[in-house]
């Protein structure tokens, strides 16, 4: 009995503790996962891409439309509406420092737009301009891992002191062999799931990793946008007059 | 009849202890029982205007506005603005919350420094804070029509946060959480909680506290009175078990049935006490009396004395329950229909209940002096009423001129009833929830929603400038505020971007500027998603008398019809059409339950007495009770509202019981003695003493419903109370004073012959 005991402490104190201490040393800290997403989303210099965006309410209705859009670095982005006809023409220019231009064709108009709209939907989609925006994880979350069940790193963020956000955490799964995001939980203010955003067809290109479908899904409104990239092309070298008002208009 | 009777007496303990098993099944059951104090939901579903006011709640974000309105000296202060802000925060992540609106939210359309800004109006991450922010901020939202007298009060004192609930919200318990949420801030500032949801809280609340303070009053009463008249135990608590047991049956059934308990169905457990309690009282004494046993054994002495007083209960059991029946087919709010089943399964379990477990139970006790004392107490007022009874019989023309001229001055008050449908008029005035609706309509116009649905291309600028038409109509109507639609939108994006203050002359100009908008959560309340179909929002003042609101949704109809065109109609909804509807069948539900309760009556009447003119006798107490107290509505300002609409055919129900009961004993006695005075001498002395005592504990039982909290309440108990005099005095002294002069002895012919 005794015997048994002691063994029983043994294997409590000396034995178990050896094997966390082993998986410790294999699984990186979250932090580390947390700076490896980031580095795997701001990868390339530039991007060129042509999307489709899926609107789905409750009742299953869709309304499609497709964007072009190009981006250099991550402050300056030119997303032009190429459908449906209406929105046609319709595009926006996002320079550094927030300062963001809007073009609307039906009246040949350049307007400058200011851009702290922060949590509103952008056009019609689940996607909030906080989520959309270009900004890098551990600049505004400090991350704990919860789970590292072999096919994913579970991190926990919560916002750091003077992040301006929304939501209360955020839950993202981490691919451990690429490193990137294939899923995005968001909690509000009151703990409860918001919304969710998975990314699927996940592949490589040119050496960038990139999910050809991504679907946010609003919990309360029950919407949905898909998108779907259907071209996409990195490090063409775009020139710098791309991100101007007058090509804005062209 | 015998077969019952010789049932319950030879299985009398199986009887009991089958009432206990049913009594506890349906106990059980209570525990479920809902309230539902919506009264949109009490208007038939398949109603077109019902329909299209459910179509806008779901389609548009819900219809039902639950308003927080703030007051402070001055809201442009750092704190208050702050709370504001995370006020708005915090009840938007309520479950049943669709969408707040307030200050610090609403969505903000302007040319600013650097360009065009579509946002909300305060930047909840970057508060205003010091004197000059808060200086430039109160100017601004002053200076917007569109937030001004809509969203913040004129004087700059008082703000609103809007909430919408959502189609499918659980009201009450919304505006409970959100009532929670703001009591938690502890705010120094004045709150008022006000619109629909908070009222149906309140009504809510108000059903709970009602019965369970009204229910043992009455129930103390009865108490009283049975006390009085029976003066033992058995006396008291048979009844009281009886009513109780009834009240558990009926509200367990509600229940099973998932039927919910609305503010007039909670009367029924009062009326079972007022009413149902005669049955087991009718029983009990006639069981208790004790005399003239000649040569029968106990037991079938006792058999006798139960088959002759099922009859008189059975019959007066049944008047009550076609009384209530008639509101099935007379009327056409759900709410009443359930009131007319379930106060008729009430009743008829009340019956039920007096015939079977009450003699039971009795002959399980053995030899009952229940009644002991009833003997004296009779014996005492008889002799006091003598007097009246002497007169009837000598002088009746007198007491029928002044029956007739009281009947003709009554009629002449029932073209001033008024009728009243409006839910906060249901409250008492002083209290909160009117204070607060108060406030909302002086400072922000109602909140009341108004709905005009649109349908065509939305887009199409031809459309968009017809909605602003009707805007402008709506706008010109009085009590019309808070005019929202998109079509305002799109005019103040065309103004931003320079282009004035209108609708785009293209389709092309429309949909650029929409873009911008898409996406808003002001949007979804706005227009569909496929861009065919828009509504216009605005409020009314509660409050507003029902010709106003009537005369307001003709104009809207008749502007209606005159722009309705292929390419864009327009159709209106909303609360003032509900009420309108409600009155429009408050007023049927009137006239129709009355006639179908007056006719099957009658026809009771005619099967019963087999005399035409016995049955035209018998209507005389419901005629005269059913005049006084129409009158008494149109004299007093007693309006019909969906309690009092009730009256009339529970007058009819309840106070032909006296008639039949009179003239049944008239009938019984003319035959012994074969003269008129002398056979209405003996009736009086009898029966119109019982149905004195009977008229004065119905009254009162019935009054007690003056300390209810909803004011339609307490006006059906004072009216109640009012028919049951009426009738006892029809009774008692009008059908005496008919038969005397008119020496009618119908009975004895037909039966003769």
């Amino acid at each position: 009995m005794k015997r048994r005991l002691i063994l029983g402490f043994l294997w409590i104190f000396l034995i178990n503790p050896f094997n966390y201490i082993r998986a410790d040393v294999e699984t990186p800290s979250a932090v580390e996962i947390l700076k490896k997403v980031d580095d795997t989303l701001f990868s390339p210099k530039d991007q060129k891409l042509l999307m489709k965006l899926l609107l789905i309410d409750k009742d299953g209705n869709e309304k499609t439309r497709s964007i072009r859009i190009y981006q250099k670095g991550s402050e300056k982005r030119l997303a032009k509406f190429l459908s449906p006809a209406d929105q046609k023409g319709i595009a926006f220019l996002s320079l550094p420092d927030g300062v963001m231009y809007l073009y609307l064709p039906a009246y040949e108009k350049v307007r400058r737009i200011a851009s702290h709209v922060r949590n509103n939907k952008f056009a019609g989609t689940d996607f909030t301009y906080e989520d959309m925006e270009a900004g890098r994880y551990t600049e505004k979350w400090n991350p704990e891992l919860v789970e590292n069940n072999g096919e994913s790193f579970v991190l926990q963020l919560l916002p750091k002191e003077g992040t301006e956000t929304k939501y209360s955490k955020l839950k993202i799964w981490v691919d451990p062999d690429n490193f990137f995001v294939t899923r995005i939980e968001y909690y509000d203010k009151k703990g409860s799931l918001r919304k969710i955003m998975t990314r699927t067809k996940i592949k490589q290109i040119k050496g960038y990793w990139v999910a050809e479908e991504s679907e946010m899904y609003d919990l309360k409104a029950k919407h949905k946008t898909r998108m779907i990239l259907e071209e996409v092309e990195f490090d063409t070298e775009l020139k710098d007059d791309l991100f101007t008002e007058r090509y804005l208009m062209r | 009849m015998k077969y019952i009777v010789d049932f319950v007496i030879k299985y009398n303990k199986w009887v009991i202890v089958v009432t206990l098993c049913v009594t506890a099944v349906f106990g059980y059951f209570l525990k479920d029982i809902r309230i539902n104090p919506d009264i949109t939901s009490y208007l038939p579903e398949d109603e077109e205007v019902v329909r299209l006011f459910n179509y806008v709640g779901e389609e548009y974000g819900g219809n039902l506005l639950a308003m927080v309105v703030i007051e402070t000296d001055d809201l442009f202060n750092r704190e208050t603005i702050k709370q504001i802000s995370e006020l708005t925060s915090e009840l938007l992540l309520l479950d049943g919350v669709s969408s707040v609106t307030s200050l610090s939210n609403i969505l903000d359309i302007r040319a600013g420094d650097e360009g065009i800004e579509i946002r909300p109006l305060i930047d909840e991450y970057d508060l205003p804070t010091t004197v000059e922010e808060l200086k430039r901020l109160k100017k601004y939202v002053l200076s917007k029509n569109i937030y001004r007298g809509s969203l913040v009060s004129d004087d700059a004192q008082a703000t609103l946060i809007v909430c919408r609930l959502q189609g499918d919200a659980d009201e009450v318990e919304t505006a409970r959480a959100i009532k929670e949420v703001v009591r938690e801030k502890e705010l120094k500032e004045k709150i008022y909680f006000g619109g629909l949801p908070f009222l149906m809280l309140d009504i809510n609340n108000i059903v709970v506290k009602d019965l369970l303070f009204l229910l043992p009053l009455v129930g103390l009463l009865i108490i009283f009175a049975l006390f009085i008249s029976f003066r033992t135990v058995r006396g008291v608590v048979f009844p009281l078990i009886s009513v109780l047991m009834s009240c558990v049956w009926t509200i367990g059934l509600m229940s099973l049935l998932k039927i919910p308990l609305t503010i007039i169905t909670n009367i029924i457990p009062i009326i079972l006490f007022a009413v149902g309690s005669a049955y087991s009282i009718h029983v009990i004494s006639k069981l208790s009396e004790q005399d003239q046993i000649s040569g029968v054994t106990p037991e079938d002495y006792y058999k006798e004395r139960l088959k002759s007083v099922i009859l008189p209960v059975a019959l007066a059991a049944s008047t009550t329950i076609i009384g209530f029946l008639s509101f099935i087919l007379g009327s056409y709010l759900n709410m009443i229909k359930e009131f007319g089943i379930f106060a008729g399964v009430g009743i008829f379990s009340s019956f039920i209940i007096s015939v079977t477990f009450i003699p039971a139970a009795l002959s399980v006790l053995k030899r009952s002096d229940a009644a002991g004392h009833l003997k004296d107490e009779k014996q005492k007022l008889l002799i006091r009423k003598n007097r009246l009874t002497e007169m009837i019989i000598k002088r009746p023309l007198p007491f029928i001129l002044f029956g007739i001229i009281f009947v003709v001055a009554s009629l002449f008050g029932i073209p001033r009833i008024q009728r009243e449908v409006d839910l906060l008029d249901y409250f008492k005035k002083g209290t909160a929830i009117r204070s607060s609706e108060e406030v909302i309509k002086q400072k922000f116009g109602g909140s009341m929603p108004i709905q005009i649905l649109v349908k065509g291309e939305i887009q199409s600028p031809e459309v968009l400038k017809a909605m602003k038409e009707m805007e402008r109509f709506l706008d010109a109507q009085d009590g019309v505020h808070n005019i929202q639609s998109v079509a305002d939108l799109i005019e103040e994006m065309s103004y931003v971007i320079g282009e004035g203050r209108k609708i785009p002359d293209t389709r092309a100009k429309v949909t650029n500027l929409w873009f911008l908008l898409e996406g808003e959560e002001i949007m979804a309340q706005l227009v569909d998603p496929e861009y065919t179909e828009a509504v216009i929002q605005a409020t009314l003042g509660s409050g507003l008398e029902i010709h106003k609101v009537k005369r307001l949704v003709e104009a809207l109809d008749g502007y209606i019809k005159e722009k309705n065109s292929p390419f864009c109609s327009f159709e209106q909804t909303g609360m003032p059409l509900v009420h309108l509807k409600l009155d429009e069948s408050i007023r049927k539900s009137q006239l129709q339950s009355l006639a179908i309760a007056a006719i099957s009556i009658f026809i009771l009447l005619l099967f019963l007495l087999r005399s035409l003119s016995g049955g035209l006798i018998g209507l005389i107490p419901i005629g005269f009770s059913l005049s006084v107290v129409f009158g008494a509505m149109g004299y007093f300002n007693i309006p019909l509202d969906i309690a009092t609409v009730l009256v009339g055919s529970i007058c009819i129900g309840i106070g032909v019981d006296y008639s039949i009961h009179f003239l049944a004993r008239y009938r019984l006695e003319f035959r012994k003695k074969k003269e008129v005075n002398a056979a209405v001498l003996k009736t009086l002395q009898t029966t119109g003493k019982a149905i004195v005592i009977n008229v004065l504990t119905v009254t009162i039982g019935f009054l007690v419903l003056l300390f209810a909290n909803l004011i339609p309440l307490q006006r059906f108990g004072v009216l109640i109370a009012v028919t049951m005099l009426g009738s006892g005095f029809g009774a008692v002294v009008i059908i005496p004073a008919v038969i005397v002069l008119s020496r009618i002895h119908f009975i004895k012919e037909r039966r003769e012959r």
